[in-house]
C-alpha cells in the first residue's frame, strides 16, 4: 500500500469534485431559481408582465442544458487527472504532480495546450467529414445524458422537463450514434491505420451493442417501465431493492425484516406471503432473479466497456498496433473533443449503470436501519440550521442534495473500477473479441432474459 | 419482377485488394526504429518484410578507427540493454589474442554482473512485451521497479546505469565494496518472490493466454535455418546455451540448468515468455552461488592506459547474451587499433525469422510475435 499517494489522490478527488459540482450547482440555481424569482418579483409591478413570465420560463427550460454544458468539460478534466493519478498508484509511478498544487492543474494546462495547438487537416483528407466527426462523436454524449439528469437529481422540478417516458430507449439510441463518427473519422483521415481503427470500431460496436441492450431491456422488463426516473425511484429504500440484487425480488424481504426484528411473526409471515405467493417456487425464483440480475450487471459493464473502447476492448485505438487508431491524424481542438467525449462517455455509461442497477440517487442503507436512528430530529436540526439557504434562497434542496451525493459516490466508484480494470488487463485480439461477444455474451444475455421472464412470475417485483 | 436466378457466378464479384502498410520507423510499438512493410488482406498479414538500417552507426568501422581503449567505452551502445555482454565478448577476444588469463576474482565478478544484466534485460523485455500486448498502463511498470534496483547496483559499481564500460581487457574496472555485495544478496533473496508476483498476474491470465498460446509458432528447423539463438531457439526444442555447451569463464564451476523446452514442432510466444521467466530465476541462482563462492584477490591484471596494444593475430569468441549468441571476431596487427572487426549479433539473426513468423497472422499478433523474439534495434543495425 502506498499511503501518501492514496491520501494525495483522495485530496485531489475532493478538491476537483468541489470544482466540478459547485459551478454546476451554482449555475443551475442562478438560472433555474434566482433569475426567474427576481423576474417574477419585477414583473408584478411592471406593465409587460407576460414578457417577464416568458423570460423566466425560458430560463427554467434552459437549466438542464446549461448544467450539462457546464458539467461536461470540467468533469472530463477531473476524470483525466483522476485516472492518471490512480493509474500511477497502481503502477508504482508518481503521476502528474507538478503543475499547480500537487498536479491539480495538470489537465487544465493540457486543455489550454490543446486549444492553442495548430489544427491540421492532412493532405487528401475529406475536410468536411474530418471536421464533422469529432462533433458527431461528442454531441450524443450531451443529449444522450439528458434523461439521466432527471433520474439522478431525484426528479427535481427543474429537471423534470428532460425526462421521457421512454428514456432508456432514447439513451440507447443516442449511445449507438458515436460509432458513425468513428467510421467517419477513420475513413476521412486518409490514413490506413485510421481506416482499420474505424472499421474495428464499427465491428465492435455492432457486436457489443446487442448484449448491452439485452441487459438493459431485461432490467426494464423487471421494472416494467422504460422511464429512468421511475426505475430509479422503484429502487429507493436501501441496497436490497437495487436492481443488481434481484431487481425488486428482495423487496418483500426488505419489507418483512422490521417485523422480524420487532418479533411480530404474524406480520412477518403475512408480508412474506404477500410478496412471495408461491412458497418454494417463489424462493427459487428469488434466487434465480438475484443471480441473473447480478450477471446482467456484469454483462452491462463488460459490453459498456467495449462500447466506449476502453481496455481490454480498446482495439479501435490500439496503440501498439494502430498507432492511435481512428484519431491518429487528429490534433489540437479536434483531438481534445475526441478525448473529452471519451471520458464523458465513461461517465455517462457509469451513470446509466447507477440508475439501472445501483439504485440511482437512493442511499444503500435499508430503511429499517435508518428507522433506528433519529433521522427526523437530525433533518429538523439541519433544516433550522441551514434555514436561509434551504428555505429563503432555495439554494439547497435536501432531497436533491442527498440524491446527488449518492449518485456521485456510486458513479465515481464505477469509474474507479474501470480505471482498475485498465490498470490490470491486456488487450483482446479482434477475432477473440468477436468470439467473446457473439459466443459468450449474447447467449448469456439471452439466457438471463429467459430466466428473468419466467422467474418474475413467481415473485411480486417492483412493478407488481 | 424478373425471376432472375441469383447463382453465385451471376453475382458481381466483390473487389478485394491487398493493402500495403508501412509499419514504422515511427510506429510507437516497433521498439525503436524498425520499419516493416506489411501486405495486409483485411486484418491479416500476407507478407512481412523488415527494412533495416535506420540506426546504423557503423560500429564495426568505428572499431577499426579507434584505439582499443576508446572502443571499449563505445561497445556498450551496441546492445544497450545488455552492455555487459558486448564488452565481455570484446574483452574475451582481446584476451584470446593476448593469450592472457585474467584474475580469478575478475572472472567471478564478470559472471555476476552479466547475470545481473541478463535479469535486468529480461525484466525490461517483460514490461515492454506486456505493453505490446496492450496492457498499456498496469503491469508493465512492476518489472521496472526491480530493474531500478539492479541499475542502482550497476551505478555503484560501474558509475553508469546503462553504458557500463565495466568489463575491461584484463579484468574488470573496479572491485565493489562489501556493502554492494550485501545489497545484491538482499536483492537475490527477494527476487524470486517478485517473479512469483509477476507470474501470478500474467502467466495464467486468460486474455494473456489467448493472445500468446499457439501464436507465432517457430519450428526448430526454421529456427536453425535462420540462425536463431537464445531463448527463442531454446523455446523450440534445442538446448543450445554457450554457458553449458561451450563453457567459458567460471560457468563450469557453477550449478545451473539450461532452460529449454523439448518442443521440436515449435514453440509459441508463450513458451518464449515462460523461458525468459525461468531464465531470470536461474540467473538469480547463479548470482547467489557467485556471492558464496567469490574468492579474494586483484580484479585486473594491470592498470589500463590509453595506448593499450593487443598482439597481432585473429581471434573469435562468443558469449551467451540474453538474446542469443553474441560473437566478436577481430583481426589485430599489434598496433593500438584493430584492423578488422566483425560482430555476430543475435538480434539480427532473430529478426530475420520474423517475416516468416508473421505471415498469416492478424495485425494484432505482429507485436505479440515481434516482441516475443526480443529484438534490440541498435543490436540489429550496429
Amino acid at each position: 500500500m502506498n499511503g501518501p499517494e492514496i491520501f494525495k489522490l483522495t485530496r485531489l478527488t475532493g478538491v476537483w469534485l468541489c470544482l466540478v459540482f459547485l459551478p454546476v450547482w451554482g449555475a443551475s440555481w442562478a438560472v433555474g431559481i434566482l433569475i426567474p424569482n427576481i423576474l417574477s418579483e419585477l414583473g408584478k409591478e411592471s406593465s409587460s408582465q407576460s414578457l417577464f413570465m416568458f423570460i423566466s420560463d425560458l430560463c427554467k427550460l434552459l437549466t438542464p442544458i446549461l448544467s450539462i454544458l457546464v458539467f461536461i468539460p470540467i468533469n472530463a478534466m477531473f476524470m483525466v487527472l483522476f485516472e492518471r493519478r490512480a493509474l500511477a498508484i497502481f503502477t508504482v509511478r508518481m503521476g502528474p504532480n507538478r503543475t499547480g498544487f500537487d498536479g491539480l492543474a495538470q489537465t487544465a494546462a493540457d486543455a489550454v495546450k490543446l486549444l492553442f495547438k495548430e489544427d491540421i487537416t492532412p493532405t487528401g483528407a475529406d475536410a468536411l467529414l474530418f471536421t464533422l466527426a469529432p462533433i458527431i462523436f461528442f454531441a450524443p454524449s450531451i443529449f444522450g445524458a439528458l434523461p439521466l439528469l432527471a433520474a439522478i437529481t431525484g426528479n427535481h422540478e427543474l429537471f423534470q422537463i428532460v425526462n421521457l417516458p421512454t428514456g432508456v430507449f432514447y439513451i440507447l439510441a443516442a449511445a449507438s450514434l458515436p460509432v458513425v463518427a468513428l467510421v467517419m473519422a477513420g475513413w476521412s483521415s486518409n490514413n490506413k491505420y485510421s481506416l482499420v481503427g474505424g472499421l474495428r470500431a464499427a465491428a465492435q460496436a455492432v457486436s457489443y451493442e446487442i448484449p448491452l441492450v439485452l441487459a438493459l431491456v431485461t432490467v426494464c422488463l423487471m421494472a416494467g417501465s422504460l422511464d429512468v426516473v421511475k426505475i430509479a425511484e422503484q429502487q429507493a429504500g436501501g441496497i436490497l431493492n437495487w436492481n443488481i440484487l434481484g431487481g425488486g425480488a428482495l423487496t418483500g424481504l426488505d419489507k418483512a425484516i422490521p417485523a422480524l426484528i420487532s418479533g411480530n411473526s404474524a406480520e412477518w409471515s403475512a408480508t412474506l406471503a404477500k410478496y412471495y405467493p408461491h412458497g418454494f417456487l417463489s424462493a427459487l425464483a428469488t434466487v434465480a432473479l438475484t443471480i441473473s440480475s447480478f450477471i446482467l450487471c456484469g454483462l452491462y459493464l463488460t459490453s459498456a466497456c467495449a462500447e466506449i473502447n476502453r481496455i481490454p476492448f480498446d482495439l479501435p485505438e490500439a496503440e501498439s498496433e494502430l498507432v492511435s487508431g481512428y484519431n491518429t491524424e487528429y490534433s489540437g481542438i479536434k483531438f481534445a473533443i475526441f478525448f473529452l467525449a471519451e471520458f464523458t462517455n465513461l461517465f455517462i455509461v457509469s451513470s446509466i449503470a447507477t440508475v439501472m442497477f445501483f439504485g440511482g440517487g437512493g442511499n444503500p442503507i435499508p430503511q429499517w436501519i435508518l428507522a433506528m436512528l433519529p433521522m427526523e430530529q437530525i433533518s429538523a436540526m439541519m433544516n433550522s440550521l441551514l434555514d436561509i439557504p434551504i428555505n429563503k434562497l432555495q439554494l439547497l434542496d435536501p432531497k436533491t442534495f442527498w440524491n446527488a451525493f449518492w449518485v456521485i459516490v456510486k458513479v465515481y466508484s464505477i469509474v474507479f473500477f474501470a480505471v482498475l480494470v485498465r490498470g490490470t488487463l491486456p488487450r483482446f485480439r479482434i477475432d477473440q473479441l468477436m468470439d467473446f461477444g457473439w459466443k459468450r455474451l449474447v447467449p448469456l444475455a439471452l439466457i438471463t432474459f429467459m430466466v428473468v421472464v419466467f422467474a418474475r412470475v413467481a415473485v411480486v417485483c417492483h412493478a407488481g | 419482377m424478373s425471376t432472375q436466378e441469383a447463382t453465385p457466378n451471376a453475382l458481381p464479384k466483390l473487389k478485394t485488394d491487398e493493402m500495403v502498410i508501412n509499419m514504422g520507423p515511427q510506429h510507437p510499438a516497433t521498439h525503436g526504429v524498425l520499419r516493416m512493410v506489411l501486405t495486409l488482406d483485411g486484418e491479416w498479414v500476407r507478407h512481412a518484410e523488415a527494412v533495416l538500417g535506420h540506426l546504423h552507426r557503423a560500429q564495426e568501422w568505428q572499431g577499426q578507427n579507434r584505439t582499443w581503449f576508446q572502443y571499449q567505452a563505445l561497445i556498450d551502445r551496441v546492445d544497450y540493454l545488455s552492455g555487459m555482454f558486448t564488452s565481455w565478448a570484446l574483452c574475451r577476444t582481446a584476451e584470446v589474442l593476448e593469450e592472457q588469463t585474467i584474475p580469478e576474482r575478475a572472472e567471478w565478478l564478470r559472471v555476476m554482473v552479466s547475470e545481473m544484466n541478463r535479469i535486468s534485460s529480461h525484466l525490461l523485455w517483460l514490461g515492454t512485451y506486456l505493453i505490446d500486448l496492450g496492457a498499456m498502463f498496469g503491469f508493465p511498470f512492476y518489472p521496472f521497479r526491480e530493474r531500478e534496483k539492479l541499475l542502482d547496483l550497476f551505478e555503484e559499481v560501474a558509475g553508469q546505469r546503462m553504458m557500463f564500460n565495466y568489463i575491461r581487457i584484463g579484468g574488470v574496472q573496479r572491485d565493489p565494496k562489501a556493502t554492494w555485495f550485501q545489497r545484491l544478496r538482499k536483492f537475490t533473496e527477494e527476487f524470486n518472490d517478485r517473479v512469483d508476483e509477476y507470474e501470478a498476474i500474467v502467466t495464467e491470465n486468460p486474455i494473456f493466454l489467448r493472445r500468446t498460446k499457439g501464436v507465432g509458432i517457430l519450428p526448430l528447423s526454421l529456427a536453425k535455418e535462420f540462425g536463431v539463438t537464445g531463448p527463442s531457439l531454446r523455446g523450440s526444442g534445442s538446448n543450445l546455451d554457450l554457458r553449458k555447451t561451450k563453457p567459458y569463464s567460471v560457468y563450469p564451476k557453477l550449478d545451473f540448468n539450461v532452460q529449454w523446452l523439448d518442443k521440436p514442432e515449435g514453440g509459441d510466444t508463450w513458451d518464449r515468455y515462460i523461458l525468459r521467466i525461468r531464465e531470470m530465476r536461474e540467473s538469480n541462482r547463479i548470482i547467489q552461488q557467485c556471492l558464496d563462492m567469490i574468492p579474494e584477490g586483484p580484479v585486473i591484471t594491470k592498470k589500463q592506459i590509453a595506448g593499450l596494444r593487443v598482439k597481432a593475430g585473429e581471434g573469435f569468441s562468443a558469449v551467451e547474451s540474453p538474446r542469443g549468441i553474441l560473437g566478436c571476431y577481430v583481426t589485430s596487427n599489434g598496433s593500438d587499433k584493430p584492423v578488422r572487426f566483425r560482430w555476430r549479433n543475435p538480434s539480427f539473426c532473430n529478426l530475420s525469422v520474423c517475416g516468416k513468423l508473421l505471415e498469416n497472422h492478424p495485425i494484432a499478433d505482429i507485436m505479440a510475435i515481434f516482441g516475443s523474439i526480443d529484438v534490440i534495434l541498435p543490436d540489429v543495425d550496429r
